[in-house]
């Protein structure tokens, strides 16, 4: 079973991620902040992780530069609300990118994807 | 003696002289003039003259030398007097005539009015005039407008309705441009055709008389070694003016003037009196084609000031528009989370909730309303983005290939196959990748809407002076043209958003691209969508 990390600052998110990615056959560990998703990291092997880009007062886009400087095989898929990040450079080290919607998806497709291409 | 004549009386009463008539009463009493202007003249004196002579007077000899003397001073005089009277009448001409071309900048109304001058009984009096201007591109003289009659009837035709209307040469010059100016030019096509003579050819008699800036008169033209014979023919006349038209050392053009028709021979009077003339002509022909050249450009500066007014509103409008956007985008973004919490646990209560519950029919109303809220989200997003295009050089083929992945789940659930036949090796097209992929997207979830079972899609793209097309054709059932009217009518405020902008906001994005976006029949039955982008500079 795949484990996968949600990182976003709003709580509901967290739990709708969990409950989805569960029914869906992933083991989901959730981090609220970026502190505790590098404490996650740390202290946890994960497959993939899914990032929001505003993290309150913190940049997951910040927070995607040091997974991949330190654990550059970890595969990240940002989702956000916003799509105007696509065009960011710094979000082009991400794996996937994804535009938050109540339908989970397009979400579960590129986790499905990207596990793929990782375990190729 | 007794005289005959009744010069020896001082004083004369009513019919005693048979040369006084009516209005000269005067004479009857004033005894110096009457003889000077009468009685010399008169039958009866010449008889009283001769019978003095017989007379052997010592006076007999002398007095038919002063009277003859006399006689000849008169008629000298009577000769200047009509001279002074001609001349008086050529400067009040010429002075109507430069009070009218002084006046006027419309070279229309110039050409109209140096024309009839020369033409008109009341002016020159000539024939025929043709007016060749310079061409300072093609560097030639050409022909440009001729005036008069081309056969006798013609002419006895306008001389007696000229004669007849007793009109001020402005008057004429006013009728002549308003009846004749375009009819003349057309009349005399053939031949205006024919006079165009490079500046080049030095000997040529018109670039003499523009070279000696003084009009030349050609007479016995058809013997003439200095007159090219092709002219001669063509003009038709043993002797004909050439007027150069020179104003501030600037080769205007030249008229050439002829009795085509009386055969009138033209004297060095007529060269003299025209050669005043020709000044004022070139001058104002000059001031009035700068004029019209100052016109078109004023004219031009006008349509740049509007099309500048209107720049400078449509960057009001676009800050306007621009503010609103991050507004409502900034409001879009902050209603997204939320949305999506609400949407995504009513999809995951959904799941437990069994088919015939109650419930299920809330779940599944929260479900799609959420749906269609973020719908509008993405479309309002979109919008305000469309208004700021980042263009860059993207690799079109790369792009469709994209969003045909990204809509590969939705071709699966509806048992719609979608082929992808790009062009190989197109060059990078400038667009903003993102709005590009909107409408592509745009499209095919439109095209995927209209197909009913089993369907197919294709995506085509090449390359075609300029741009690089692209169509997307599917087998569904096809559009209506109004229905395709009303998809494309632009985005209006009064439109309810998440209802369809879709494809009016494609258009709004694709026009700020320079590409049209056409709907059309498909060849494969259905719709076929066409967009044709534009190649990056350099690519």
């Amino acid at each position: 079973m795949a484990r996968l990390l949600v990182v976003d600052d709003e709580s509901s998110i967290r739990l709708l991620y969990s409950q989805e990615l569960a029914d869906a056959g992933y083991d989901v560990v959730t981090a609220g902040s970026a502190a505790e998703a590098v404490t996650q990291l740390e202290a946890g092997e994960f497959d993939l992780v899914v990032l929001d880009i505003k993290l309150k007062n913190e940049s997951g886009l910040d927070l995607l530069q040091k997974i991949v400087k330190e654990r550059h095989d970890m595969p990240v898929i940002l989702c956000t609300a916003f799509s105007c990040y696509k065009d960011d450079f710094s979000a082009w080290l991400a794996d996937g990118y994804v535009v938050k919607s109540s339908d989970l998806q397009e979400l579960k497709d590129e986790i499905r994807k990207v596990l793929a291409k990782k375990s190729r | 003696m007794e005289f005959a004549c009744c010069w020896t009386k001082k004083e004369l009463a009513p019919g005693d002289c048979p040369n006084i008539g009516e209005g000269e009463e005067e004479l009857l009493s004033a005894h110096r003039r009457r003889i000077v202007e009468k009685c010399v003249e008169c039958p009866l004196f010449t008889d009283d003259l001769l019978r003095f002579q017989e007379s052997g007077h010592p006076l007999s000899e002398i007095f038919p030398i002063v009277i003859n003397e006399l006689l000849d001073l008169k008629s000298q005089l009577q000769s200047l007097g009509g001279f002074l009277n001609s001349k008086t009448r050529e400067i009040k001409f010429l002075h109507e005539l430069s009070l009218v071309l002084q006046t006027s900048v419309d070279l229309d109304e110039v050409l109209s009015v140096a024309m009839t001058a020369i033409t008109a009984g009341k002016g020159f009096g000539m024939n025929r005039a043709f007016l060749l201007m310079a061409d300072k591109e093609q560097q030639a003289l050409r022909g440009y407008l001729g005036v008069g009659p081309r056969t006798m009837e013609e002419a006895w035709h306008i001389w007696e309705d000229v004669n007849q209307s007793n009109l001020t040469l402005r008057d004429m010059a006013r009728l002549f441009q308003k009846d004749k100016l375009s009819s003349e030019k057309v009349k005399f096509n053939d031949i205006l055709e024919r006079l165009t003579v490079p500046l080049s050819e030095q000997q040529h008699v018109f670039n003499r008389a523009l070279r000696q800036r003084k009009p030349i008169l050609v007479e016995n033209a058809f013997s003439n070694p200095d007159i090219d014979p092709a002219l001669v023919e063509l003009l038709g006349v043993d002797s004909f003016l050439v007027m150069p038209l020179i104003s501030r050392h600037r080769r205007i053009g030249l008229i050439i003037a002829d009795n085509c028709i009386t055969r009138k021979p033209i004297t060095n009077q007529d060269l003299q009196s025209m050669e005043t003339f020709t000044f004022p002509v070139a001058f104002a022909l000059e001031r009035a084609s700068l004029y019209e050249r100052l016109q078109v450009e004023i004219d031009k500066l006008t349509v740049a000031n509007s099309k500048l007014k209107e720049q400078q509103e449509l960057i009001v409008k676009m800050e306007k528009m621009a503010l609103v956007g991050r507004i409502t985008s900034s409001i879009a973004h902050s209603i997204r989370n939320p949305l999506m919490i609400i949407g995504g646990f009513a999809r995951s209560l959904l799941k437990s909730i069994e088919q015939d519950d109650i419930k299920r029919n809330y779940l599944e109303t929260i479900v799609l309303q959420a749906k269609q809220l973020e719908d509008v989200l993405e479309e309002v997003l979109t919008y305000s983005e469309s208004l700021h295009p980042a263009l860059d050089a993207w690799d079109i083929n790369q792009l469709v290939s994209r969003v045909r992945d990204e809509l590969s789940g939705l071709f699966a659930q509806h048992n719609v196959s979608c082929v992808l036949e790009p062009e190989s090796e197109l060059p990078k097209v400038s667009i903003d990748y993102r709005q590009i992929s909107y409408c592509i997207k745009t499209i095919l979830t439109s095209a995927l809407g209209t197909i009913t079972g089993e369907g197919k899609i294709v995506i085509r793209t090449w390359r075609d002076d300029g741009v690089v097309v692209v169509t997307i054709s599917d087998n569904g059932t096809p559009l209506p043209p109004e229905m395709v009217e009303t998809l494309t009518t632009p985005f209006i405020v009064t439109q309810e958003l998440g209802t369809g902008i879709g494809l009016p906001l494609c258009k709004i994005i694709l026009e700020k691209h320079g590409s049209p976006f056409i709907i059309e029949t498909s060849p494969e039955g259905g719709t076929q969508y066409i967009i044709r982008l534009p190649i990056k500079e350099g690519m």
